[in-house]
Protein backbone atom coordinates (compact mmCIF):
# COMPACT_ATOMS: atom_id res chain seq x y z
CA UNK A 1 0.00 0.00 0.00
CA UNK A 2 2.92 2.25 1.15
CA UNK A 3 5.05 2.23 -2.69
CA UNK A 4 1.44 2.70 -4.55
CA UNK A 5 1.41 6.12 -2.89
CA UNK A 6 4.64 6.89 -2.78
CA UNK A 7 4.15 5.96 -6.57
CA UNK A 8 1.34 8.51 -6.95
CA UNK A 9 3.17 11.47 -5.31
CA UNK A 10 3.00 14.49 -8.07
CA UNK A 11 6.22 16.12 -9.77
CA UNK A 12 6.57 19.46 -8.51
CA UNK A 13 6.64 21.80 -10.75
CA UNK A 14 8.99 25.07 -10.83
CA UNK A 15 8.41 27.88 -13.89
CA UNK A 16 11.48 30.12 -13.76
CA UNK A 17 11.33 33.26 -16.36
CA UNK A 18 12.85 36.50 -16.51
CA UNK A 19 10.33 38.68 -15.01
CA UNK A 20 6.63 37.85 -13.78
CA UNK A 21 5.99 36.32 -17.22
CA UNK A 22 6.40 32.84 -15.16
CA UNK A 23 3.57 33.55 -12.31
CA UNK A 24 1.36 35.18 -14.94
CA UNK A 25 1.55 31.97 -17.08
CA UNK A 26 0.82 29.84 -13.87
CA UNK A 27 -2.17 32.25 -13.56
CA UNK A 28 -3.29 31.43 -16.41
CA UNK A 29 -2.88 27.65 -15.72
CA UNK A 30 -5.05 27.91 -12.62
CA UNK A 31 -8.16 29.77 -14.37
CA UNK A 32 -8.61 26.45 -16.89
CA UNK A 33 -7.46 23.28 -14.72
CA UNK A 34 -8.16 24.90 -10.86
CA UNK A 35 -5.83 25.47 -8.14
CA UNK A 36 -2.14 23.99 -8.66
CA UNK A 37 -0.87 22.19 -5.86
CA UNK A 38 3.64 22.23 -5.43
CA UNK A 39 3.77 24.88 -8.03
CA UNK A 40 5.83 27.74 -7.91
CA UNK A 41 7.64 30.49 -9.90
CA UNK A 42 10.54 32.18 -9.87
CA UNK A 43 11.10 35.70 -11.66
CA UNK A 44 14.56 36.36 -12.38
CA UNK A 45 15.87 39.55 -12.17
CA UNK A 46 19.14 40.19 -14.11
CA UNK A 47 19.92 42.83 -11.64
CA UNK A 48 20.07 41.21 -8.74
CA UNK A 49 23.00 39.06 -7.56
CA UNK A 50 22.96 35.56 -9.44
CA UNK A 51 23.54 33.82 -5.99
CA UNK A 52 20.55 35.05 -4.55
CA UNK A 53 18.12 33.90 -7.30
CA UNK A 54 19.98 30.38 -7.25
CA UNK A 55 18.85 30.12 -3.60
CA UNK A 56 15.49 31.30 -4.04
CA UNK A 57 15.63 28.27 -7.02
CA UNK A 58 16.73 25.99 -4.79
CA UNK A 59 14.20 26.77 -2.05
CA UNK A 60 11.18 26.30 -4.52
CA UNK A 61 12.60 23.07 -5.50
CA UNK A 62 12.76 22.10 -2.18
CA UNK A 63 9.39 23.07 -1.44
CA UNK A 64 7.44 21.77 -4.61
CA UNK A 65 9.51 18.48 -4.18
CA UNK A 66 7.52 15.38 -2.98
CA UNK A 67 10.24 12.72 -3.40
CA UNK A 68 9.48 12.25 -7.20
CA UNK A 69 11.63 14.92 -7.77
CA UNK A 70 10.78 18.21 -9.85
CA UNK A 71 9.85 19.71 -13.48
CA UNK A 72 11.38 23.22 -14.21
CA UNK A 73 10.07 25.32 -16.90
CA UNK A 74 12.19 27.71 -18.27
CA UNK A 75 11.26 30.30 -20.78
CA UNK A 76 13.83 30.39 -23.70
CA UNK A 77 16.94 28.16 -24.29
CA UNK A 78 20.21 29.84 -23.69
CA UNK A 79 18.57 32.44 -21.45
CA UNK A 80 19.38 33.74 -18.00
CA UNK A 81 16.89 31.52 -16.22
CA UNK A 82 17.45 28.21 -18.41
CA UNK A 83 21.45 29.19 -17.58
CA UNK A 84 21.07 29.06 -13.89
CA UNK A 85 18.24 26.20 -13.48
CA UNK A 86 20.79 23.75 -15.45
CA UNK A 87 23.22 24.63 -12.99
CA UNK A 88 21.30 22.84 -10.51
CA UNK A 89 20.71 19.59 -12.24
CA UNK A 90 23.05 17.35 -10.12
CA UNK A 91 22.23 18.73 -6.68
CA UNK A 92 18.47 16.73 -7.18
CA UNK A 93 16.11 14.77 -9.30
CA UNK A 94 15.41 18.16 -11.72
CA UNK A 95 14.68 18.32 -15.39
CA UNK A 96 14.73 21.15 -17.13
CA UNK A 97 12.48 21.95 -20.24
CA UNK A 98 12.64 24.92 -21.86
CA UNK A 99 10.16 27.40 -24.14
CA UNK A 100 7.48 27.27 -21.55
CA UNK A 101 4.28 27.91 -23.04
CA UNK A 102 0.87 27.67 -21.53
CA UNK A 103 -0.06 23.91 -23.49
CA UNK A 104 3.35 22.85 -21.82
CA UNK A 105 2.20 24.09 -18.21
CA UNK A 106 -0.89 22.85 -18.85
CA UNK A 107 -0.40 19.18 -19.38
CA UNK A 108 3.01 19.51 -16.72
CA UNK A 109 0.56 20.45 -13.87
CA UNK A 110 -2.09 18.06 -14.62
CA UNK A 111 -0.16 14.47 -16.01
CA UNK A 112 2.40 15.00 -12.75
CA UNK A 113 1.76 11.19 -11.53
CA UNK A 114 3.76 10.13 -14.32
CA UNK A 115 7.52 9.59 -13.74
CA UNK A 116 9.48 12.55 -13.90
CA UNK A 117 11.28 12.02 -17.67
CA UNK A 118 7.89 11.22 -19.33
CA UNK A 119 6.37 13.97 -17.97
CA UNK A 120 9.02 16.23 -18.90
CA UNK A 121 8.46 14.14 -22.75
CA UNK A 122 4.45 14.69 -22.80
CA UNK A 123 5.25 18.61 -21.39
CA UNK A 124 7.29 19.08 -24.62
CA UNK A 125 4.67 17.48 -26.86
CA UNK A 126 1.90 19.41 -25.52
CA UNK A 127 3.96 22.60 -26.09
CA UNK A 128 4.84 21.74 -29.22
CA UNK A 129 1.46 20.79 -30.57
CA UNK A 130 -0.08 23.27 -29.03
CA UNK A 131 1.63 26.12 -31.82
CA UNK A 132 -0.12 25.70 -35.04
CA UNK A 133 -1.18 28.14 -37.66
CA UNK A 134 -4.58 28.18 -36.86
CA UNK A 135 -6.01 29.77 -40.02
CA UNK A 136 -4.02 27.85 -42.52
CA UNK A 137 -4.89 24.62 -40.72
CA UNK A 138 -8.51 25.61 -40.73
CA UNK A 139 -8.59 26.28 -44.54
CA UNK A 140 -6.83 23.05 -45.39
CA UNK A 141 -9.42 21.27 -43.52
CA UNK A 142 -12.10 23.51 -44.91
CA UNK A 143 -10.39 22.66 -48.96
CA UNK A 144 -10.24 18.63 -47.53
CA UNK A 145 -14.12 19.15 -46.99
CA UNK A 146 -14.81 20.93 -50.14
CA UNK A 147 -12.80 18.20 -51.95
CA UNK A 148 -14.90 15.44 -50.34
CA UNK A 149 -17.88 17.03 -51.39
CA UNK A 150 -17.60 16.98 -54.89
CA UNK A 151 -16.45 13.35 -55.29
CA UNK A 152 -19.54 12.59 -53.45
CA UNK B 1 -19.37 8.30 -17.75
CA UNK B 2 -21.98 10.43 -19.61
CA UNK B 3 -21.78 13.66 -18.33
CA UNK B 4 -23.97 16.26 -19.29
CA UNK B 5 -22.18 20.11 -19.07
CA UNK B 6 -24.12 24.06 -19.32
CA UNK B 7 -21.36 26.15 -20.62
CA UNK B 8 -22.36 29.25 -22.42
CA UNK B 9 -19.04 29.02 -24.13
CA UNK B 10 -19.72 25.22 -25.15
CA UNK B 11 -15.74 23.72 -26.43
CA UNK B 12 -12.83 25.60 -24.56
CA UNK B 13 -9.79 25.52 -22.39
CA UNK B 14 -11.42 24.16 -19.63
CA UNK B 15 -13.69 21.53 -21.46
CA UNK B 16 -10.99 20.02 -23.51
CA UNK B 17 -8.15 19.85 -20.91
CA UNK B 18 -10.27 18.93 -17.84
CA UNK B 19 -13.62 17.38 -18.40
CA UNK B 20 -12.31 15.62 -21.30
CA UNK B 21 -9.99 13.70 -19.03
CA UNK B 22 -12.00 13.38 -15.72
CA UNK B 23 -14.69 12.13 -18.11
CA UNK B 24 -12.88 10.13 -20.42
CA UNK B 25 -15.60 10.54 -22.70
CA UNK B 26 -14.37 9.53 -26.23
CA UNK B 27 -17.63 11.60 -28.06
CA UNK B 28 -18.58 14.90 -27.47
CA UNK B 29 -22.24 16.28 -28.21
CA UNK B 30 -23.03 20.16 -28.23
CA UNK B 31 -26.80 20.47 -28.95
CA UNK B 32 -27.17 24.31 -29.85
CA UNK B 33 -29.57 25.71 -33.00
CA UNK B 34 -27.32 28.38 -34.29
CA UNK B 35 -23.84 26.28 -34.15
CA UNK B 36 -25.46 22.89 -35.79
CA UNK B 37 -26.23 25.42 -38.99
CA UNK B 38 -22.27 27.22 -38.50
CA UNK B 39 -20.23 25.57 -40.12
CA UNK B 40 -17.19 27.76 -39.62
CA UNK B 41 -17.44 28.16 -35.98
CA UNK B 42 -18.27 24.30 -36.07
CA UNK B 43 -14.52 23.95 -37.77
CA UNK B 44 -12.54 26.51 -35.70
CA UNK B 45 -14.18 24.85 -32.16
CA UNK B 46 -13.16 21.02 -33.34
CA UNK B 47 -9.30 22.40 -34.69
CA UNK B 48 -8.12 21.77 -30.78
CA UNK B 49 -10.47 18.57 -30.03
CA UNK B 50 -7.61 15.82 -29.35
CA UNK B 51 -7.31 12.92 -31.96
CA UNK B 52 -9.50 9.92 -31.03
CA UNK B 53 -12.49 11.85 -29.33
CA UNK B 54 -15.14 12.41 -31.85
CA UNK B 55 -17.48 15.64 -32.04
CA UNK B 56 -20.95 16.15 -33.21
CA UNK B 57 -22.96 19.53 -33.38
CA UNK B 58 -26.82 18.62 -33.59
CA UNK B 59 -29.80 20.56 -33.28
CA UNK B 60 -31.99 20.57 -30.50
CA UNK B 61 -34.96 18.88 -31.71
CA UNK B 62 -32.85 16.03 -32.61
CA UNK B 63 -31.43 15.80 -29.07
CA UNK B 64 -33.40 12.29 -28.31
CA UNK B 65 -32.67 10.48 -31.25
CA UNK B 66 -29.19 11.20 -31.72
CA UNK B 67 -28.91 10.42 -27.98
CA UNK B 68 -30.91 7.29 -28.94
CA UNK B 69 -28.79 6.39 -31.66
CA UNK B 70 -25.47 6.86 -30.02
CA UNK B 71 -26.90 4.99 -26.74
CA UNK B 72 -27.58 2.09 -29.04
CA UNK B 73 -24.56 2.02 -30.86
CA UNK B 74 -22.47 1.88 -27.46
CA UNK B 75 -24.38 -0.65 -26.39
CA UNK B 76 -23.87 -2.92 -29.11
CA UNK B 77 -20.40 -2.13 -28.90
CA UNK B 78 -20.71 -2.84 -24.72
CA UNK B 79 -16.49 -2.59 -24.39
CA UNK B 80 -16.77 1.02 -25.61
CA UNK B 81 -19.07 1.94 -22.97
CA UNK B 82 -21.87 5.08 -23.64
CA UNK B 83 -18.81 7.71 -22.63
CA UNK B 84 -20.33 10.75 -23.79
CA UNK B 85 -19.70 14.51 -22.69
CA UNK B 86 -23.16 16.54 -23.89
CA UNK B 87 -23.15 20.43 -23.83
CA UNK B 88 -25.44 22.38 -24.19
CA UNK B 89 -25.19 26.57 -23.78
CA UNK B 90 -28.53 27.03 -21.90
CA UNK B 91 -30.46 26.70 -19.17
CA UNK B 92 -33.24 26.19 -21.66
CA UNK B 93 -31.93 24.42 -24.03
CA UNK B 94 -30.84 21.50 -21.73
CA UNK B 95 -34.47 21.84 -20.62
CA UNK B 96 -35.80 21.61 -24.16
CA UNK B 97 -33.27 18.44 -24.46
CA UNK B 98 -34.64 16.73 -21.15
CA UNK B 99 -38.12 17.21 -22.27
CA UNK B 100 -37.79 15.96 -25.46
CA UNK B 101 -36.34 12.66 -24.14
CA UNK B 102 -32.66 13.22 -23.48
CA UNK B 103 -32.85 12.21 -19.72
CA UNK B 104 -30.05 12.61 -17.24
CA UNK B 105 -29.85 12.06 -13.67
CA UNK B 106 -27.12 14.65 -12.92
CA UNK B 107 -26.51 17.99 -14.45
CA UNK B 108 -23.02 20.05 -14.44
CA UNK B 109 -23.47 23.84 -14.49
CA UNK B 110 -20.76 25.16 -15.60
CA UNK B 111 -19.96 28.44 -16.80
CA UNK B 112 -23.45 30.46 -17.10
CA UNK B 113 -21.37 34.31 -16.77
CA UNK B 114 -22.75 37.49 -15.75
CA UNK B 115 -24.39 40.20 -17.82
CA UNK B 116 -26.93 42.72 -16.03
CA UNK B 117 -30.54 42.06 -14.96
CA UNK B 118 -28.36 38.38 -13.67
CA UNK B 119 -28.01 37.11 -10.28
CA UNK B 120 -24.58 36.01 -9.27
CA UNK B 121 -24.59 32.76 -7.54
CA UNK B 122 -20.97 31.80 -7.85
CA UNK B 123 -18.16 32.88 -9.35
CA UNK B 124 -18.55 31.33 -13.21
CA UNK B 125 -22.52 31.10 -12.81
CA UNK B 126 -25.44 34.05 -12.69
CA UNK B 127 -29.34 33.25 -13.29
CA UNK B 128 -31.76 35.25 -14.34
CA UNK B 129 -35.25 34.06 -13.14
CA UNK B 130 -35.92 32.17 -15.96
CA UNK B 131 -32.79 30.04 -15.59
CA UNK B 132 -33.80 29.77 -11.66
CA UNK B 133 -37.30 28.31 -13.34
CA UNK B 134 -35.44 26.15 -15.30
CA UNK B 135 -33.23 24.66 -12.61
CA UNK B 136 -35.98 24.31 -10.47
CA UNK B 137 -37.61 22.18 -12.87
CA UNK B 138 -34.48 20.08 -13.14
CA UNK B 139 -34.63 19.89 -9.32
CA UNK B 140 -38.73 18.77 -9.61
CA UNK B 141 -37.55 15.83 -11.61
CA UNK B 142 -34.85 13.98 -9.01
CA UNK B 143 -32.01 15.82 -11.55
CA UNK B 144 -29.20 16.63 -8.93
CA UNK B 145 -27.17 19.92 -9.54
CA UNK B 146 -23.61 20.12 -10.02
CA UNK B 147 -21.80 24.11 -9.86
CA UNK B 148 -18.53 22.68 -10.37
CA UNK B 149 -16.45 24.87 -13.19
CA UNK B 150 -13.53 22.60 -13.47
CA UNK B 151 -13.33 19.19 -12.09
CA UNK B 152 -10.96 19.81 -9.04
CA UNK B 153 -13.28 22.02 -7.70
CA UNK B 154 -15.55 21.31 -4.20
CA UNK B 155 -17.80 18.53 -5.22
CA UNK B 156 -20.38 20.25 -2.78
CA UNK B 157 -23.07 20.86 -4.82
CA UNK B 158 -23.89 25.02 -4.25
CA UNK B 159 -27.45 25.97 -4.05
CA UNK B 160 -28.61 28.35 -6.34
CA UNK B 161 -31.35 29.81 -4.13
Amino acid sequence: MKKDSEDKRPVGVVVVTHTDYGAALLRAAECILGPASHAATISVDVSLPVEQTIDQLRQALKDVDQGAGALIMTDMFGGTPTNLSLSLLGERQVEVITGVNLPMLIKGLSARTLPLAQLAEDAKAAGLSGIVVAGQMLKSRTDKKAAGGERA
Amino acid sequence: MTWVRIDNRLIHGQVIETWLPFTGARTIMVFNDDLAEDEMRQDIMSLAIPNGVDIQFLPLRSASSAWGAKSAKAGAKAAEGGEALILFATCQDARRAYESGLLFDLLNVGNLHFEPGKRQVCPHVALTNEDEGCLDFFTGKGVRLDFRCVPGDPTLVRSYK
